[in-house]
């Protein structure tokens, strides 16, 4: 079967298997590795990308169902040549810990502070019920969080953020 | 491996349903069939994916008419204010089912057409007076979604049937409901006991009630009989307490690893007085416009 979508930004078109899903299509076919692998039931949340800004967890997705949509992976989202402000203020709250969960948690999060650019806790936590760490405790992921917006808020000069 | 088949039109969804019976099973969220398909649940060698066809997508209101399209996106329910004050036990619903991407995968039609015991849909949507929508190869017909459901796991649904749509009733004034369940973790857990109310309000008293479960029978079930018990009253603590008994009395919970069969209607017992007495304060005005109530009726100390 014939797909084309477009990844952060890029088109892309390929000869896949019908019933592939997208999470084989991303590491497997293109080789982006960012997003893992993790239970395959849609439990873990650490395939976590964004289908037309919106989270969804990519091993439960087929590929197919995908055709012609705008998909965000992790690897999308460095900003001329840096890490964007989830993705830095996870590192410097010692947010990650293995590491295997982030790349989902940070798309999480990037689907949260595009709809709620100042989140609290409870609604930082509920954005990321999905999303299971088994190192951090959480806490210091809710820390990032709260920085991440914050700056990203004061950086639009407090007001909210592209609502899509 | 499976063949995937993307109809152009509900038709041709419906016609290759019919012609594949055995072997083909449609695809809308994915989010219970492919885990099916892992576990061996399921073995379709044929999916139809229906997540293209617009006509059976999105929901609209009318009047007091809500029209659920079966690929209705249960985030969308959950996210639209509109129907957090017609809809309250839909929208109450939707926001504890799976995860922020669950919900945003995962359809309606595929929350009722899987026929899980604890779904979250069913209970509030049969509060609602929902009558569920079906095509199949001999055309339309609708029934009652309290006769949807035939045993865990399957539905009313022949080889061919696609639910489309679901209407339901949701009354602008002088109604509330509520949907309430007890889970041992409070997000990413199926009910343990999941219980749905309804309440009309007519000078000062109840005109109408409808208290529904799930998780505690063989399918999601309407309560019946309460109505003798609940109309009329101004729903006291032992009215209240009554409807409790009856429900309790009316399931048919199984012992499993989310309960035993006595602790879950002991817990239907506690919750359908809260399901009831929140549903009356909303429809009475007396619950502040646009605030969910906690997931299983009681306010944490933080949340007071």
């Amino acid at each position: 079967m014939r797909m084309g979508l477009k990844i952060n930004g890029d088109d892309y078109a390929r000869e896949v298997e019908p019933d592939l899903t997208l999470l084989s299509f991303l590491r497997d076919v293109l080789g982006l590795t960012g997003t893992k692998w993790g239970c395959l039931t849609g439990d873990c949340g650490a395939c976590t990308v964004l289908v037309e800004g919106k989270p969804i967890v990519s091993c439960l997705q087929l590929a197919c169902q995908v055709q012609g949509r705008e998909v965000t992976t992790i690897e999308g989202l460095e900003t001329s040549g840096g890490l964007d402000e989830v993705q830095a203020a996870f590192v410097s709250n010692g947010a990650t810990q293995c590491g295997f969960c982030t790349p989902g948690m940070v798309m999480s999060v990037e689907a949260l502070l595009r709809t709620n650019p100042a989140p609290d806790e409870a609604e930082i936590r509920e954005a990321l019920a999905g999303n299971l760490c088994r190192c951090t405790g959480y806490s210091k992921i809710v820390d990032a969080v709260l920085q991440a917006a914050a700056e990203r808020h004061s950086s639009t000069g407090g007001s909210a953020a592209d609502v899509s | 491996m499976a063949d995937v088949f993307i109809p152009g039109s509900l038709e041709e969804a419906v016609g290759f349903l019919t012609d594949h019976p055995a072997t083909a099973m449609p695809i809308a969220g994915g989010t219970d069939l492919l885990v099916d398909t892992r576990t061996g649940r399921a073995r379709p060698d044929r999916l139809v994916d229906l997540s293209g066809l617009r006509e059976i997508g999105g929901f609209e209101l009318d009047g007091e008419l809500l029209r659920l399209g079966a690929l209705a996106r249960i985030r969308s329910i959950e996210l639209d204010p509109e129907l957090g004050r017609r809809a309250t036990a839909l929208v109450e619903a939707a926001r504890v089912l799976g995860s922020v991407q669950i919900r945003t995968m995962a359809t309606v039609g595929g929350n009722l057409c899987h026929g899980t015991p604890s779904a979250e849909m069913p209970p509030a949507l049969l509060v609602h007076e929902a009558v569920a929508e079906i095509t199949g190869i001999g055309g339309q017909y609708s029934i009652p979604l309290a006769d949807f459901f035939v045993a865990p796991g399957r539905t009313v649904l022949a080889p061919g049937d696609l639910l489309t749509s679901v209407r339901a009733r949701v009354p602008s004034s002088r109604a509330g409901s509520c949907y309430l369940r007890q889970t041992v973790r409070w997000s990413m857990d199926l009910a343990g006991v999941g219980v749905s109310a309804s309440v009309h309000v007519q000078g000062g008293a109840v005109s109408n009630a409808r208290v529904a479960l799930s998780a505690v029978a063989p399918v999601p079930m309407l309560v019946a009989g309460l109505e003798d018990t609940v109309v009329g009253t101004d729903l006291a603590p032992e009215v209240l307490a009554e409807a409790g008994r009856q429900a309790a009395e009316a399931c048919s919970p199984i012992s499993d690893a989310r309960g035993t069969a006595d602790y879950r209607r002991q817990v239907v017992s506690v919750l359908v007085p809260r399901a009831l007495r929140i549903a009356w304060l909303r429809a009475t005005g007396s619950w502040p416009e646009g605030s969910p109530a906690p997931v299983n009726g009681v306010w944490t100390r933080e949340q007071r």
